[in-house]
């Protein structure tokens, strides 16, 4: 069912919108293509796509204003497809409820990981508290962790820091969402404790530890739970 | 009296003053002298009297000496020379006296005072030497347009008692943006407009002139040899005199040249800029024209290729990835030009946060999967390491820079040494290679803009160590480099990062 999803795409340069049509459709995606935020909208009522890719750099609205009018009543996942040197940019769309995101010039087959891991997790959006990735089980219920069948030992906010990000998972999560969410409010600049933190997580869940694939790293913006 | 005005009332009052002094001088001393002086005594008063004028000459003008002689000889004849109180002389001798007494004390009066005003002349034009002197050496100091103008103006009001404006050209030969004028001085519109006349017609303009007499100001045109450097403007209370004048108008080449000496060098040194901007140019395009058509040309062909007829599977394949890799080459050229735009525009901004080495050096071994698939990588690093503090974007390009030369420049299976550690409160990222290195000679110039080293043809605009350079420079931190003693080359890159402050998180039971 997945295959078959509706992707809207909204971005003003015919070449990039050409491309995401010959490689979402191969795939067998739907794709409705939008070249500037009036059409897109009125494309995101009309058809309900499962999924929007959205570029920040629009002709007619600021692709941020787009997005913040969307998230008033689409639910579904937004990946911002931008230029690069926009991390700032970048990390305001995330905070305001964009999902993903993706720079310029980017490489086909991340964009359609990306999209499968988007519309993995907004389909299985139940309330199941038990968790599998990899050889992690995270029950959210009962506070426990295991990794191979192995309970883990993690404190509190080790626990609150995975729990967050799981529940997130596949989702990049800003620093500041991070602090705000585990440390509080006022702790979102204190990226030092943040990065002490995952350290610390990285070698109790992670395989290999300086090279983790659990919680990656999204550099300069935050952190995606991989799955 | 009033039609002669305030300043012509006063000169002639001094005068009257001269005059009055002279004779009441005189008439005192005929006057104390008269009680004592019988017929034989009046030889030592006509002495007496002589005394007074040869006094008078030294501080009193000509036509008052002149007058106190002839008014004393009158004297001396009426009241002392007998028969007393007559005009008259008896004797042949005193007519003789009387006679030379007269021609004495005015000739002694007048060469006095001319001695006197020729000595006053010889030191107001030492004093004008010295001034001029003065003036011709603070401007030879000078180092630039500001330090001649402060120089100019102070000598100006300190010699000439007046405020003076200086309005320059802009280098184009005009005054109109207003010129480069003082920013507390602000003359007006019209006066303006006069001074703009001044300049363009090369001639004098403004109060005591022909030309727009009803201005408050007098503008003189700097003259100058090749360029004139524009208008200086005065506020004279009184036209100037010829002495003044003269004077004046040393200034005024004086100060002239010595703008117009900068000017000529704030030429040149535009001239000289221009024709490094214009070098650098040149060399920018020709390589960005040679770099970026083979990655286009290589696109351009392979997909031409594809498109134009069935091929075997393996050839498609091999097509394809030629098409990807130039398209790879063809983004790092532009990311270089990016960043070498951004480190030139001086905006360089660097958002310093906490990282893990780690995440840095996946995220650049990641990207680099494809380049670094024919080389031995090898991470040399501590697990451990603390969170450094840094520009991650910049850093990224630091890091990735390095490595792609390094990629580039050694022979595929070689070792590609990654390291970091660190020293001192510094962060320290080393990347060897088994590369050539670099000739001794040319280590210092590996930073350099467009270095290439010669024979070699890796592609690459010569951009890349010059951006990390200016990156890691951007963090405060250093870059060197030196050749390994078994061949290869060694960077190592210092950026200064505090250990974190990490002192109010909590310590938690597990």
């Amino acid at each position: 069912m997945m295959e078959n999803e509706t992707i809207l795409v909204i971005d003003d340069e015919l070449q990039i919108r050409r491309l995401l049509d010959i490689t979402l459709s191969a795939k067998g995606y739907k794709v409705i293509l939008s070249s500037n935020g009036r059409e897109g909208m009125v494309d995101a009522a009309t058809y309900h796509p499962g999924i929007i890719i959205l570029d920040l750099g629009l002709p007619d609205s600021d692709g941020m204003d787009i997005l913040k009018k969307l998230r008033e009543w689409f639910f579904k996942p937004v990946i911002i497809l931008s230029v690069r040197n926009s991390e700032e940019d970048i990390i305001t769309a995330l905070d305001n409820g964009a999902n993903d995101y993706l720079t310029k010039p980017f490489r086909s087959g991340e964009l359609l990981a990306r999209i499968r891991a988007a519309l993995r997790i907004s389909d299985q959006r139940d309330e199941n508290p038990i968790i599998q990735s990899g050889s992690l089980t995270i029950d959210l219920a009962n506070h426990t962790v295991y990794k191979y069948d192995e309970l883990l030992k993690l404190t509190s906010t080790e626990f609150s820091l995975l729990s967050l990000m799981v529940k997130n998972q596949g989702r990049v999560l800003t620093h500041k969402y991070i602090l705000r969410e585990v440390w509080g409010f006022g702790y979102q600049d204190q990226t030092q404790y943040l990065r002490v933190f995952i350290a610390q997580l990285r070698k109790k869940i992670e395989d290999e530890p300086s090279k983790p694939q659990l919680l990656i790293t999204e550099s300069g913006i935050g952190y995606r739970f991989g799955q | 009296m009033t039609w002669f005005g305030e300043k012509a009332e006063f000169m002639f009052n001094s005068e009257w003053k001269q005059y009055l002094l002279a004779l009441f001088m005189v008439g005192i001393t005929a006057l104390v002298c008269l009680p004592f002086v019988n017929d034989q005594g009046y030889h030592i008063v006509s002495l007496i009297l002589f005394l007074v004028v040869s006094v008078q000459a030294t501080f009193l003008g000509v036509g008052p000496v002149f007058l106190a002689a002839s008014v004393s000889s009158l004297v001396w004849n009426y009241f002392f020379i007998p028969p007393s109180l007559t005009f008259h002389i008896e004797k042949a001798e005193d007519i003789l006296m009387f006679g030379m007494f007269f021609i004495i004390a005015a000739l002694n009066g007048i060469l006095t005072t001319r001695v006197r005003r020729q000595e006053k002349l010889a030191h107001e034009k030492e004093q004008r030497t010295h001034n001029l002197f003065v003036l011709t050496k603070e401007l030879s100091g000078a180092g630039n347009v500001d330090e001649i103008l402060g120089i100019a103006i102070h000598e100006i009001q300190a010699n000439f008692h007046t405020e003076s404006i200086f309005i320059l050209q802009d280098g184009n030969n005009s005054l109109n943006t207003f010129g480069r004028l003082r920013k507390d001085i602000k003359l007006s519109k019209p006066e303006h407009q006069v001074a703009e006349w001044a300049f363009l017609q090369g001639r004098l303009a403004g109060a005591y002139t022909d030309s727009f007499p009803e201005c408050n100001y007098t503008y003189f045109p700097l003259p100058g040899a090749r360029i004139s450097p524009g208008v200086v403007a005065l506020k004279l209370a009184n036209p100037f005199s010829d002495e003044q004048k003269k004077l004046w108008e040393t200034y005024l080449v004086l100060i002239s040249n010595a703008l117009e000496r900068e000017f000529l060098a704030e030429a040149a040194q535009k001239a000289r800029f221009l024709a490094e901007s214009d070098r650098l140019y040149k060399t920018l395009f020709n390589s960005i024209s040679h770099e970026f058509r083979i990655p286009v040309a290589t696109i351009m062909g392979a997909s031409d290729t594809l498109i134009s007829g069935e091929h075997s599977e393996k050839i498609t394949q091999a097509l394809y990835a030629e098409i990807f890799s130039a398209s790879l080459r063809l983004n790092r050229l532009i990311e270089n030009l990016l960043n070498m735009a951004r480190l030139e525009s001086g905006r360089l901004s660097v958002r310093l946060d906490w990282y893990d080495i780690h995440d840095l050096i996946n995220k650049v071994t990641g990207d680099l999967m494809d380049e670094l698939k024919n080389h031995n990588l090898t991470i040399d690093m501590n697990e451990d390491l603390p969170p450094a503090r840094f520009d991650f974007g910049l850093m990224e390009q630091v890091l990735y820079n390095l490595l792609i030369n390094a990629v580039q420049y050694s022979p595929p299976a070689t070792q590609i040494i990654l390291g970091s550690r660190f020293e001192n409160r510094t962060m320290i990222i080393q990347i060897k290679d088994r590369g050539p290195g670099f000739p001794e000679e040319q280590l210092q110039n590996v930073f350099q803009k467009f270095f290439r080293l010669k024979g070699q043809n890796t592609g690459g605009l010569g951009l890349g160590l010059s951006i990390v350079k200016g990156f890691v420079e951007a963090h405060q931190g250093n870059i060197s480099v030196r050749n390994r003693r078994n061949g290869g080359a060694c960077f190592t890159v210092a950026i200064p990062s505090e250990n974190p402050d990490i002192s109010n998180l909590t310590i938690e039971e597990e």
